[in-house]
């Protein structure tokens, strides 16, 4: 018998060890390197000066850094309370029995998610133009609206919102279509013969089979929109908009990286959107399971 | 019956796997192994080749059309090979090539912003040739108009030679004011400017409002804001670059500025530059004046040919009587590598390049740019008329304009300081729309409050960086430079 080429305490080691070299490297490395950046001024790797947490010190000082927060929490809130309610709406009329034509209205909600955001951007951006714009144009002819209206100027957030609704409420929908298709149709029945109206059922019977499902799409949404850069960037023309009205916390943190060349002062700031998001992580799952106890006693 | 068929697929699994380790690797992992690894030896079978001759960077395509005729009969070791690429690019490489010691052209083209990015760290650090004392030693210090040299300009040393001038004038819509009977060479200041041109502004669409403004201006415009303010005597930045935003000049023009785009006296309107719909505007005489740099020309000829005789140009009022009638907008450099070895050849090869008649004769023809070479000035192709600014010498009275220009900063915080400003304005036309005061006069006192915060801003952004601290700025002498 042939002894084996490897110990058998070594092999889950050599069996491991290309995911902990590509972890190291890619992951482990590149956080704690930005942890020390964060707590030092650089230019360039030839001038470097440790300032302690005066980069975190400035930034929370910072009225940008905290406009960037402001705006970025607009945002986020547009999202969940105007786009996820309306994703739920759109996935229950599609829900509907009976209803002809389910798949194509579910590919037309769809195909918006299909588009670069890129290009979102671009076409947003032409829309929203004053007096040439097609929206200051529709509302003009339908209910005299001022053609000088400044969407990319004083609404810029709105703007954002009304932009991203548009793209991404097709892909929420799906999630919360896949969801419905779950909710088991016994509850639902013996609701409607013990007298539920269509409110109590959905409250009391859709609502807590969703619930998980909803709870995911949240804290998708909530982490893509701390996350937004690429659409105020392109609808904006690389700017942050007037008086940094269209300024987000990650564009924020690339300008003063690579526009601005503070790479010290871009990794504080890259470290407290982490916290900002661990925070509402931890929040979520603290009211999640909240409600799954409370729904199992 | 459920659970069995589970039970029963995935023994088959097992099966097909166990089939698979014990042969080997299976297909697919095999193929992507090959095609992994003959990749790998077609690629390095490859040599890098480092790119002989001079390197030139530029991120403008016309000028790399300027220039390569002008190049191609050059001996070919001093011949640059040009590259063209896009702004940011040029930006991220130039910077990686001066912080981080990475392969970096021995000539780059830089605009206003991007060179200033070079200006952040201690002034050995700069990664351009000091060229200071070449300029002076060769007397071109004279010999190229005086002011185009702030911008490439840091703590009293020179690091770059100007590209241009950049003159602003005020182009108008000449069909319509001269049907109006107005003579524009009557108006002085911008009083003056309003109270001639407001007749204009009378016609009105059928839901009342205004068919067309004065001016394309809007106080989000934050180029515009800095031309004006430097045409006033303002700015952002005094001597030695220190932070200088809160004053009265200051801010008067931004009072003015809101004034013009709010309230019962509004003259402004905003036909953005560069975009499909701000040219529609201009060309439907929406605005009927708009600021126009040298290079302004040619972006009009290109994108809203619909005005071809239907424009001239006239000075920039001025604030006050006898005040300068010109600002500047944009601006270009050409710079030398500090990391090049052949820096004395490259200094001979950037001269030949930049100064040279025939550069300054097609950057006008071509791209409507004066030189910033006073000694090519009495050149006759900036007397030709322009068909475009019906038959107007447009040239020669940019050049009039050109020793006029005002002085700018090096500052690499110029930007956030634009940037601050502009919020500051916007921040007043608030106020004015809130409190019913639109007259320059009524808002003067609050501009100043908020001119007072930005400064604070962009002085607390300096303060963090700890590396211009640790430079002087050298004593300036009369021409702004250092010893």
């Amino acid at each position: 018998m042939r002894a084996p080429l490897v110990g058998m305490r070594s092999a889950p080691w050599i069996l491991l060890s290309p995911f902990i070299g590509v972890f190291v490297v890619f992951f482990a490395y590149p956080i704690v390197q930005s942890a020390i950046l964060s707590l030092q001024q650089t230019f360039g790797p030839a001038h470097t000066t440790f300032v302690g947490t005066a980069n975190y010190q400035n930034a929370i000082a910072d009225p940008l850094f905290r406009k960037a927060v402001r705006n970025t929490l607009l945002y986020t809130a547009g999202g969940v309370f105007i786009q996820l309610p309306l994703a739920l709406l759109l996935a229950m009329l599609l829900n509907r029995p009976g209803l002809r034509g389910r798949g194509f209205l579910r590919a037309v909600f769809f195909a918006p998610v299909l588009v670069g955001v890129v290009f979102v951007g671009m076409i947003f951006g032409v829309m929203f133009e004053k007096r040439t714009g097609l929206i200051n144009q529709s509302l003009h002819s339908i209910m005299g609206w001022d053609l000088d209206f400044p969407w990319l100027q004083n609404f810029v957030i709105p703007s954002l919102i009304i932009a991203s609704l548009w793209q991404y409420v097709g892909i929420n929908m799906v999630y919360f279509l896949s969801a419905l298709q779950n909710v088991r149709q016994e509850l639902l029945e013996a609701a409607t013969i013990d007298g539920a109206g269509s409110w109590d059922r959905f409250l009391h019977i859709v609502v807590p089979q969703i619930r998980s499902v909803a709870t995911f799409v949240i804290l998708l949404s909530i982490v893509g929109s701390f996350q937004v850069f690429e659409l105020p960037y392109v609808l904006l023309n690389g700017t942050a908009g007037p008086d940094n009205r269209g300024l987000t916390v990650v564009m924020y943190l690339y300008q003063m990286g690579f526009d601005q060349g503070d790479l010290g002062y871009a990794s504080a700031i890259g470290w407290l959107l982490a916290v900002i998001l661990i925070g509402f992580a931890l929040i979520q799952r603290r009211l999640a399971s909240d409600s799954s106890r409370r729904a199992r006693a | 019956m459920a659970y069995f068929q589970r039970t029963s697929a995935s023994t088959h699994h097992q099966r097909r796997s166990a089939s698979s380790v014990s042969s080997g690797v299976s297909i697919g992992v095999a193929a992507i192994a090959i095609l992994a690894a003959v990749s790998s030896i077609v690629v390095a079978s490859f040599p890098v080749r480092p790119p002989t001759g001079v390197q030139m960077w530029t991120f403008a395509r016309l000028h790399k059309q300027l220039y390569d005729p002008l190049i191609a009969n050059w001996p070919a070791q001093s011949r640059p090979q040009i590259t063209l690429m896009s702004m940011p690019a040029l930006e991220r490489r130039m910077l990686q090539g001066f912080l981080a010691e990475s392969p970096t052209a021995d000539l780059i083209e830089a605009e206003r912003r991007v060179a200033a990015r070079a200006f952040v760290g201690p002034l050995e650090s700069v990664g351009f040739v000091d060229l200071t004392d070449r300029l002076k030693s060769e007397g071109l210090l004279d010999t190229i108009n005086a002011p185009s040299f702030g911008p490439w300009s840091s703590r009293g040393r020179i690091f770059g030679l100007p590209h241009d001038v950049h003159p602003v004038m005020l182009g108008y819509r000449a069909d319509i004011v001269e049907a109006a009977g107005i003579d524009v060479t009557t108006i002085e200041t911008w009083d003056d400017f309003v109270r001639v041109f407001a007749p204009l502004m009378k016609d009105v669409n059928t839901d009342g409002t205004r068919k067309r403004y004065l001016l394309n201006l809007w106080a989000d415009k934050d180029d515009l804001l800095e031309l004006l303010l430097l045409q006033a005597g303002g700015g952002f930045f005094g001597e030695d670059d220190r932070v200088c935003i809160a004053t009265p000049i200051n801010a008067r023009v931004i009072s003015t500025i809101v004034s013009w785009c709010h309230g019962p006296g509004r003259i402004a309107a905003d036909a953005p530059d560069f975009t499909a719909s701000g040219n529609q505007l201009k060309s439907d005489g929406y605005v009927l004046a708009a600021f126009m740099p040298d290079w302004m020309c040619n972006i009009w000829k290109n994108e809203i040919p619909s005005l071809a005789g239907k424009v001239k140009l006239m000075p920039l009022h001025a604030w006050e009587r006898g005040g300068r009638r010109t600002s500047v907008w944009g601006g270009t450099m050409l710079g030398i590598s500090r990391a090049s070895t052949n820096q004395d050849e490259l200094w001979k090869i950037a001269k030949q390049l930049y100064i040279s008649p025939e550069l300054a004769r097609s950057l006008y023809s071509t791209a409507d740019i004066v030189t910033p070479i006073r000694t090519f000035w009495s050149d006759p192709v900036f007397d030709q008329p322009d068909p475009y600014f019906a038959n107007q010498s447009k040239g020669r009275d940019y050049l009039n304009l050109a020793p006029d220009v005002p002085a700018r900063t090096s500052s690499p915080y110029n930007t956030l300081a634009k940037l601050r400003v502009q919020t500051a304005a916007l921040s007043l036309a608030a106020y004015a729309e809130s409190s019913r005061r639109y007259r320059p006069e009524e808002l003067e006192e609050r501009a100043m409050v908020l001119l007072k915060e930005a400064e604070s801003q962009v002085q607390t952004q300096i303060n963090r960086n700890v590396f211009l601290k640790q430079t002087q700025p050298e004593p300036l002498n009369s021409e702004g430079l250092g010893s």
